[in-house]
């Protein structure tokens, strides 16, 4: 007891013994003043006195509780690895006595300035608990947050098609009841605000980091993207917009909710530590989109883009509420200048593509004179478009630009019937007639004028085929199909015109003519035949139904001429005249526009 | 006959005068282009500090130092200026066939490459940033700490562990990658992948220790920041006189500016990989912006050695300040004993005063240094797409391929 005095203490003492002494001494040689002063002194030493002695007490006191919890704390940090295993009654008590720990060094510190020894000893031991405690503290919440990562993020995203984007509800960002009580009563403990944010930020930027590399998502450079391979690429968009969906729709406003839940009591916090934890993920999906967007305009990419610009559509709403923050709108705003690069792109591309055909041209012609590459390409790229027509359309009219987190969906859409064609119908009749010039062109290299019209029947029969059956129609209507009916039945009809009204003249109209001229025009109908079957059965009609129009239809002319004129002939001539039957004809016209030339070897004996 | 004649000398007349206006045309653009590197030169030049204090001098450039936050903002506002000047005298309204011939044939892919190296390095300087921000919120703790009233023992070791972590993610910064994606690995490695108790006690360890470093995947692994500025800079050759559109020298210009600007923002900001940073890029004496474009050149290049030497955080003023501040501050820490010594005390309050400057400066200049950033991204972005359109443009009019 007696080391406890300080110096202090025993120099009042001292005085104090000393006053009483001259009270009692000089009670009756005193003045009055002086018996006054002593009696003020003695009151005086004796309330330092007290003083002292309370607070040696509440010192000792002080003491005695650090040196309690101190104990308390020990044994639990000991007992097991971590406390929250132990039991949430377990960390509670363990809150309790750091929470007592503090105040302890709160007393401490507001006590009189002039400390001695023994309260600065304790003061440094206190800390270096606090510290410690601290630090363990930490660790706690990392490990609760840790066991609970099970529930997150998990590998359950199924991969099972590349074309769907599946989401599993359990990429949801939950916590348990018991977890959640426990982080928040460490939360309001912490005296390191900052720290304890950097590690809880630290935390959850890796568990992000982990869920995007289940979509195989990581940082790769803009240059390496420009030259990846188009299947490979292609495959890293499909990831790229599962990630994305998943990221954003679901897992960010999960985890958002549950820092509104651990840490919404600390005002700005929340947002801070949830936009630093998802500032680099969503930097790294930002940045390969802006990748695909700035890569070449060729038109088979145009899916992708549209399937990215649609996706990032769709998500518009959801990064406008996570991100609309001070802090956040740096991302939010990336965001919207990616959405609309995309659109650029995709754009340039839609609206480029007549430049492509009409620069599309060759030198020879194409042989057989069947529906040629060109036009497959053209028109199953529009079956494909049919099924992008409502973003097309929505990326076509879009007059709402330049707007970081505007509302992107407020736009006037047009009406799509066909008194009122959109952007998307104007623009595919564009292409389509776009592509008639190039054929045209293209049929003009033919020397053989019924070739020309053979392959220009062939061409627009399987264009307007092709639209009549398919949703892109609607883009075209019945004024289009019809026109285009009617442009090959005139090729129809002028091939017809071309190759069999010469041959036909040969059979008909021989009526006045003598025996002679009948020989010679025998001779020249075969001539011609075979001329015109050595030719046109190397043409290709692919379509069935047209093919066997035009070969009823060339039969019931030909053949049927033929008949009388191979009736005539053997009237006035012989039978030896007649190289064909009207059996062999109609065989014959079957040859016609399969695409295998043939030729007939016949010896004719003159 | 007159009306021959007088059509004869009317159509002649027509074309001396288009001749002449083509010619007054061509003369406008040479002088146009002339002035486009003059006013590369000016901008440079103002860029530069002055060596003599007279006051006399604009203010603006006392307020930022040379390779200060504020002073990189300046840059980058050159930059864009330069750029948009040079778009609009070499893409805008040019006859797309020129693309086609000498010099922009072989000038064009160079730009365009070294405009995709720019995105990246816009891109790992953006991360760079969010670094420096860390750094500067460990900083601010350790300054928050020292301020408290009174100095306890506590708020020092508080103090001491931030700086330390400071300290050593600054020097951690241009070890090899895979060290920290192997310290990331191991340090954060949960759940599934260490169940053992023993793994999770060395991992505690390792994060109190403090390795901050979560840039191992914020950055493509393989990239190299050096490498790429090597390789821009591989490309610029300085053009021979004499040439007849005029347009060789203002490409030249506007590429060593961007070469400079990049590399100036990777000497400054923590990016991946800067080991080997290229030191020296010859520019030739003269031409009228090449003077102060060396002057910088070489500040650069000094800087940058020092920091190879010494191992510090790079070239810009506020990180080298704040190292050097935490450094003492940490010294302090280290010899702290409690109670403090009145001198040491004032002194070191001192510092903390520096740090809690530099800090501010941090706050205030960080943010708006990144969206720069992210305006010259989208730039280089949108120009690179308008010179492709205009190079799309040729490619309709080259020779027709057979399908």
């Amino acid at each position: 007891m007696d080391d406890d005095k300080s110096a202090e203490q025993h120099v009042i003492a001292a005085a104090h013994h000393l006053v009483k002494a001259l009270q009692l001494q000089a009670r009756t040689s005193l003045s009055n003043e002086a018996r006054r002063t002593l009696a003020d002194l003695d009151s005086h030493l004796a309330a330092m006195a007290k003083a002292k002695e309370d607070e040696t007490t509440s010192l000792r006191e002080i003491e005695g509780r650090f040196k309690s919890a101190q104990a308390k704390i020990m044994t639990l940090q000991s007992n097991c690895l971590k406390v929250w295993d132990a039991g949430p009654s377990e960390l509670f008590e363990y809150l309790q006595n750091v929470e007592e720990i503090r105040t302890i060094i709160e007393s401490l510190e507001s006590m009189m300035p002039n400390k001695n020894g023994k309260q600065n000893r304790l003061a440094s031991q206190a800390h270096s608990v606090l510290q410690m405690a601290m630090v363990r503290l930490q660790e706690e919440v990392i490990y609760i947050l840790a066991q609970n990562k099970q529930c997150f993020g998990h590998a359950c995203v199924s991969f099972h098609s590349c074309e769907e984007i599946v989401v599993d509800e359990e990429s949801m960002v939950s916590i348990d009841e018991d977890s959640v009580e426990g982080i928040s009563c460490l939360d309001s403990s912490r005296a390191d605000s900052e720290e304890f944010c950097q590690v809880f930020i630290r935390f959850w930027k890796d568990a992000l980091y982990e869920y995007l590399r289940l979509f195989c998502m990581q940082q790769i450079s803009i240059e390496d993207v420009l030259r990846m391979d188009w299947t490979f690429l292609n495959c890293r968009i499909k990831k790229w917009r599962q990630a994305t969906k998943n990221v954003i729709a679901f897992y960010l406003p999960s985890q958002k909710n549950l820092f509104d839940q651990l840490l919404g009591e600390f005002g700005s916090v929340s947002s801070t530590c949830f936009i630093e934890c998802s500032k680099d993920a969503m930097l790294c999906l930002l940045n390969f989109g802006q990748a695909v967007a700035i890569g070449p305009l060729q038109p088979e990419r145009l899916f992708c883009l549209l399937d990215m610009y649609e996706l990032l559509r769709g998500l518009c709403q959801d990064v406008d509420a996570l991100f609309s923050e001070d802090h956040g709108n740096f991302i939010q705003v990336e965001y919207h200048k990616l959405f609309k690069n995309l659109g650029d792109s995709a754009k340039a591309i839609f609206l480029g593509l007549g430049n492509r055909i009409a620069s599309n041209t060759s030198t020879t012609p194409f042989q057989g004179g069947g529906v040629h590459p060109l036009t497959k390409y053209v028109i199953n790229y529009f079956m494909l478009l049919s099924e992008y027509s409502d973003i097309l359309r929505f990326l076509l009219e879009d007059r709402v630009v330049e707007n970081s987190g505007g509302d992107v969906d407020a736009v006037v859409r047009l009406d799509i019937s066909s008194e009122f064609p959109c952007q998307l119908a104007l623009h595919l009749q564009s292409v389509a007639s776009t592509l008639e010039s190039n054929l045209e062109h293209r049929s003009s290299l033919y020397k053989d004028d019924s070739l020309k019209h053979i392959f220009l029947m062939n061409n627009i029969h399987y264009m307007v085929q092709k639209i009549k059956n398919s949703k892109v129609r609607t883009c075209f209507g019945d004024e289009w199909i019809k026109r285009h009916i009617v442009k090959y039945v005139q090729h129809e009809k002028s091939y017809e015109r071309i190759t069999w009204i010469p041959i036909l003249s040969l059979i008909t109209g021989y009526e006045k003519s003598g025996k002679a001229v009948l020989k010679e025009r025998c001779r020249n109908f075969s001539i011609a035949f075979e001329d015109v079957y050595k030719n046109q059965t190397g043409w290709s009609i692919p379509d069935i139904e047209l093919r066997e129009d035009l070969r009823i239809s060339t039969a019931l002319k030909v053949v049927h001429a033929y008949r009388t004129f191979v009736g005539q002939v053997k009237q006035s001539l012989s039978d030896k005249h007649i190289k064909y039957t009207e059996e062999d004809m109609e065989k014959h016209l079957l040859d016609f526009f399969q695409g295998s030339a043939k030729s007939l070897n016949h010896h004719w004996r003159r | 006959m007159p009306m021959t004649d007088n059509q004869g000398s009317f159509l002649n007349r027509i074309s001396i005068r288009r001749n002449q206006v083509t010619s007054m045309d061509h003369e406008q653009e040479l002088e146009d282009l002339e002035l486009f590197q003059k006013h590369v030169a000016e901008r440079f030049l103002d860029l530069v500090p002055n060596d003599s204090s007279s006051t006399t001098d604009s203010p603006a450039k006392d307020q930022s130092p040379l390779f200060s936050i504020s002073w990189y903002r300046r840059l980058l506002d050159v930059f864009l200026c330069c750029e948009a000047e040079f778009k609009a005298l070499v893409l805008i309204g040019r006859d797309p066939v020129q693309f086609s011939k000498p010099p922009l044939d072989r000038l064009v892919p160079d730009i365009l490459d070294r405009s995709i190296k720019s995105l990246d390095i816009c891109n790992a300087v953006t991360h760079g940033l969010e670094l420096v921000r860390h750094w500067q919120k460990l900083a601010q703790i350790a300054v928050t700490a020292f301020e408290h009233k009174p100095m306890g023992d506590g708020q020092v070791r508080r103090a001491k562990k931030a700086l330390n972590t400071l300290l050593t993610s600054m020097m951690l910064d241009d070890k090899e990658n895979n060290y920290h994606a192997k310290v990331a690995e191991r340090t954060w490695s949960f759940g599934r992948r260490s169940g053992a108790a023993g793994n999770n006690a060395a991992n505690n360890k390792d994060r109190t220790n403090g390795t901050f470093r979560s840039m191992s995947w914020s950055v493509a692994k393989s990239w190299s920041a050096s490498k790429q500025i090597q390789a821009m800079a591989s490309t610029l050759v300085a053009p021979r006189g004499g040439e007849p559109t005029g347009l060789a020298l203002p490409i030249y210009a506007m590429s060593t500016t961007f070469v400079f600007v990049m590399w100036g923002l990777v000497a400054a900001i923590p990016c991946q990989e800067r080991t080997g940073l290229l030191t020296h890029f010859t520019t030739p004496r003269n031409l009228n912006w090449g003077q102060s474009m060396i002057a910088l050149q070489e500040k650069v290049a000094e800087e940058w050695k020092k920091k190879e030497k010494k191992g510090t955080a790079g070239v810009l003023d506020e990180l080298q300040k704040m190292e050097k501040v935490a450094q003492n501050l940490v010294d302090f820490a280290e010899n702290y004993q409690y109670p403090a010594d009145e001198e040491k005390t004032e002194e070191v309050m001192v510092h903390v005063a520096e740090m809690s400057e530099i800090c501010r400066r941090m706050e205030n200049g960080l943010v708006p240094l990144q969206q720069q950033i992210r305006e010259v991204f989208h730039r280089i972005v949108r120009s690179r797409a308008e010179v492709l359109d205009v190079l799309d443009q040729i490619g309709k009019m080259s020779t027709p391929v057979p399908y």
